[in-house]
């Protein structure tokens, strides 16, 4: 038992490696992106579009040593506290990850299906991974939320949410 | 012989408890007062916080009662909790405590009393706050 | 003369009823939001702002300034009747509100914080309407290469001073600025970072990347930590406060206003140091210090003020300069732009009409707040019963709204996704947002600046130090970036000397 705070710390050390892996391919990413523009000198800008991206990159590529470096030798981020948070448990992912499933599906749904289609589906999908077991109702909560933002928005701010299937009908 | 008292910080809740202690001294029962909560909302005032159940336990103690606390929190409701807990340790009693209710409110909202009453398998002990 | 006329104008627009009305909406709901666990002012406005498609501008920030002040209110509830601060800023009100309301003095200490918010939110704003027009003033007059010197200090502060990791500041920062090169270049019109994708052409929309970081990031984090046992909620009647309670709170008000606003109105104050040196205050004047820890009502009285005026200095940067300084300013510095608004000094100039209806609504709102929340304050208590299936499944379903319906793209929505598992990322590895939300919406506004300056000096360097405040700045840009080395040195110079500030006031850790 004794071992397991400190391979658990190893584990969190190492997984913010990968905050610092990011950090400098994005800074990589924006050194090759800006590398890759033209630069005709003209008096009237004198800068020109590389200038801000090296110094983007380069602020990138800084951190993400600094970061690797400070993670190396035992430094911690210290992850966000709220009211609602209780971080004495580990990530919870049998919760996030439905959520961005049902996410994901409100994607995919939205233009073909619609949103009054999409949008209960997000919706009843991400009641149901946060643990809502009434499945009748928060159906019908979904439905109707979904219904009313699309009549909402058309009638209240001009934008047409897409129909989808059910174009004719709404 | 085992008791189990479903607990709340109400009226009906200290009630229950009371009489749940007044059978278990009678019998010389274990007593195994639950408190539970879904844990869907950050409060619920039904959940018994630190000081109530530090409470509990010097009152249980003193008075020589063979005594189990649990706070289940798993996201089911308080009846489902109660039913477990007294078929997991072969209760012979439930106590419970009854809110007051008008035959509509009572039809509107399926009580948790109801369906402890309905699906115990041993006898049910239903007090009100005096 | 010329403000109160300006002024006066301005309450004529704010009191019009439709105006009014939002205005309610914006402090009711304001409230709400700073009640719900999970959810804050800024996400909220950030969660609103499909509404800038439809509403008058004017209508817009008036609802959006009473959700900034209401949220506040409602973050001072829940810290005294749960002892769980949803935000920095409501921790020390916690310290001695929670210990005053488990005292059975609830009453009294919501009584305290929310006329002590009033009465600071009413100075504050006073000092908003006579202050923001000198700082334009004196902002109209700097030219190019002071204003970039300016808004480089502003990024820097944020990114160094707030948060209690610089160099987690610094990445967040660079993460920032990158998104916002993401587009065209307004200049050559040549396309940076947009992989080919013409989709992302017109860059992110500030909308997307507002709603992801605030309200998709902050979902996702919140669904993964689920606080498991659930709390009591202290009863509480309707606020009152007794004669004592009037005698010993109305000096913490008005020394905890002295504090916030300043400190709100500097590029980097926030409202965590004042409320803290408010409450160190209070400790040392008071004539019960021994209460101090059990719950003494000046505790709450003067961080609470501090952290109201800490609201109202806030709005002096962004109003007058465009620098937003707190995460809620830099949204509602994003609808200005989702406008087509300019902000910056000239503001005041080109929206005058706007500019002084929103600081009139300010006051009505602080009114608002009073007069609606001390007899709602019970009803408030009731809604952290709220389930949190709904709560959380709202704000993804909002945020999805919209996120889509500024293009009426799915696109948007992976690029919401995206940027939504950065906020969670970020949270999770203490990577503060706020940097990289200012990154996002100053940046091109900071290459701009640039680029016009050295356009002026004809590609010369030297055009960045070309005006004496610019230099200025730098020095003061300079000390804050060095200010860890020289911390060191000191500290060398004189061991032993303890940090000032406690390890939770997130500004005494300089360990990188």
């Amino acid at each position: 038992m004794s071992s397991s705070p400190t391979l658990a710390s190893r584990l969190k050390g190492r997984s913010e490696l990968g905050v610092a892996l990011l950090l400098g391919a994005a800074g990589v990413m924006v050194f090759l992106d800006a590398n890759g523009l033209a630069t005709p000198y003209s008096k009237s800008d004198p800068v020109g579009p590389r200038t801000v991206p090296f110094i983007v990159a380069g602020l990138l590529v800084v951190c993400a040593v600094l970061l690797a470096v400070n993670v190396l030798r035992g430094g911690k981020g210290e992850a966000e506290g709220g009211e609602d948070v209780d971080l004495a448990h580990p990530a919870d992912w049998k919760t996030v990850l439905p959520l961005v499933g049902a996410f994901i599906a409100n994607i995919l749904l939205i233009d073909w299906a619609g949103w009054v289609i999409s949008g209960t589906v997000l919706f009843w999908g991400s009641v149901w991974a946060l643990g809502g077991r009434h499945y009748v109702r928060d159906g019908l909560i979904s439905l109707a939320l979904s219904i009313l933002t699309f009549y909402g928005f058309f009638l209240g701010l001009g934008i047409a949410l897409p129909a989808g299937l059910l174009e004719g009908i709404l | 012989m085992t008791i189990v008292v479903g607990y709340v910080p109400t009226p009906e809740g200290e009630a229950a408890l009371a009489q749940a202690i007044a059978e278990a001294r009678k019998s010389n029962s274990r007593l195994l007062v639950i408190n539970s909560s879904k844990g869907d909302a950050l409060v619920d005032n039904r959940y018994a916080q630190e000081p109530e159940i530090q409470s509990i336990e010097d009152r249980l103690a003193t008075q020589g009662i063979d005594h189990v606390i649990k706070q289940p929190v798993r996201g089911h409701d308080a009846a489902a909790e109660v039913l477990d807990a007294a078929e997991e340790h072969n209760a012979d009693l439930i106590v419970i405590g009854l809110r007051r209710r008008t035959p509509v409110g009572k039809l509107i909202l399926g009580s948790t009393s109801q369906r402890i009453l309905l699906e115990a398998d041993c006898p049910v002990l239903a007090v009100k706050a005096g | 003369m010329d403000v109160f006329s300006s002024l006066m104008d301005g309450f004529a627009t704010a009191l019009t009823p439709m105006n009014f009305l939002y205005a309610v909406i914006g402090v009711v709901l304001g409230t709400a939001v700073g009640v719900l666990p999970g959810l804050g002012p800024a996400m909220t406005v950030a969660l609103l702002l499909p509404v800038t498609y439809a509403l008058e501008p004017t209508s817009a920030f008036i609802m959006f300034a009473g959700i900034y002040y209401g949220g506040m209110y409602g973050g001072s509830t829940t810290s005294i009747l749960l002892n769980t601060p949803g935000e920095s800023s409501s921790v020390v009100t916690a310290i001695e509100g929670n210990k005053m309301a488990k005292a059975g003095r609830a009453a009294q200490a919501l009584a305290t914080a929310a006329i002590g918010s009033f009465v600071a939110g009413t100075i504050g704003t006073t000092l908003l309407a006579v202050c923001a027009p000198i700082v334009v003033q004196f902002a109209v007059s700097l030219g190019s290469p002071s204003y970039f010197a300016i808004m480089v200090l502003a990024l820097l502060a944020v990114t160094a001073v707030l948060g209690s990791s610089r160099l987690r500041g610094f990445a967040a920062l660079g993460l920032g600025l990158a998104i916002g090169l993401v587009g065209m270049d307004s200049v050559t019109g040549q396309q940076r970072l947009t992989f080919g994708m013409p989709l992302l052409a017109d860059g992110l929309d500030i909308v997307v990347v507002a709603v992801a970081i605030f309200a998709v990031g902050e979902a996702l984090w919140v669904a993964a930590h689920l606080r498991r046992t659930p709390l009591h909620v202290i009863p509480v009647g309707r606020p009152w406060m007794g004669k004592q309670d009037w005698k010993r709170s109305w000096k913490p008000w008005l020394r905890g206003t002295a504090f916030g606003f300043p400190f709100g109105a500097l590029p980097a104050g926030g409202a965590e140091i004042p409320t803290f040196l408010s409450y160190v205050t209070e400790k040392r004047l008071s004539k019960h210090p021994e209460e101090f820890g059990h719950g003494a009502i000046e505790g709450v009285a003067g961080p609470e003020a501090a952290n109201n005026a800490a609201a109202a200095g806030t709005l002096t940067p962004m109003l007058a300069l465009g620098l937003p300084t707190n995460a809620t300013a830099a949204v509602m510095l994003a609808a200005f732009t989702s406008y087509g608004i300019q902000p910056g000094p000239q503001l005041f100039a080109s929206q005058g009409p706007l500019v002084w209806a929103l600081i009139a609504s300010l006051f009505i709102g602080n009114l608002l707040l009073l007069i609606i929340n001390l007899p709602l304050a019970p009803l408030w208590a009731k809604l952290l019963q709220l389930p949190r299936p709904y709560l959380y499944a709202g704000i993804l379903f909002f945020a999805t709204l919209g996120a889509y319906s500024v293009n009426l793209q799915a696109f948007d929505l992976v690029i919401l996704l995206v940027l939504g598992a950065l906020g969670f990322m970020m949270r999770r590895f203490g990577l503060p947002v706020l940097p990289l939300i200012l990154g996002v919406i100053l940046g091109p506004r900071l290459e701009g600046q640039l680029r016009k300056t050295l356009q002026l000096s004809a590609g010369n360097p030297a055009g960045l130090w070309s005006e004496p405040i610019a230099v200025g700045i730098y020095v003061i840009v300079a000390v804050i970036l060095l200010w860890p080395l020289l911390m060191r040195l000191w500290r060398k110079a004189r061991p032993g000397r303890r940090p000032l500030l406690p390890a939770n006031s997130g500004a005494a850790d300089y360990s990188d």
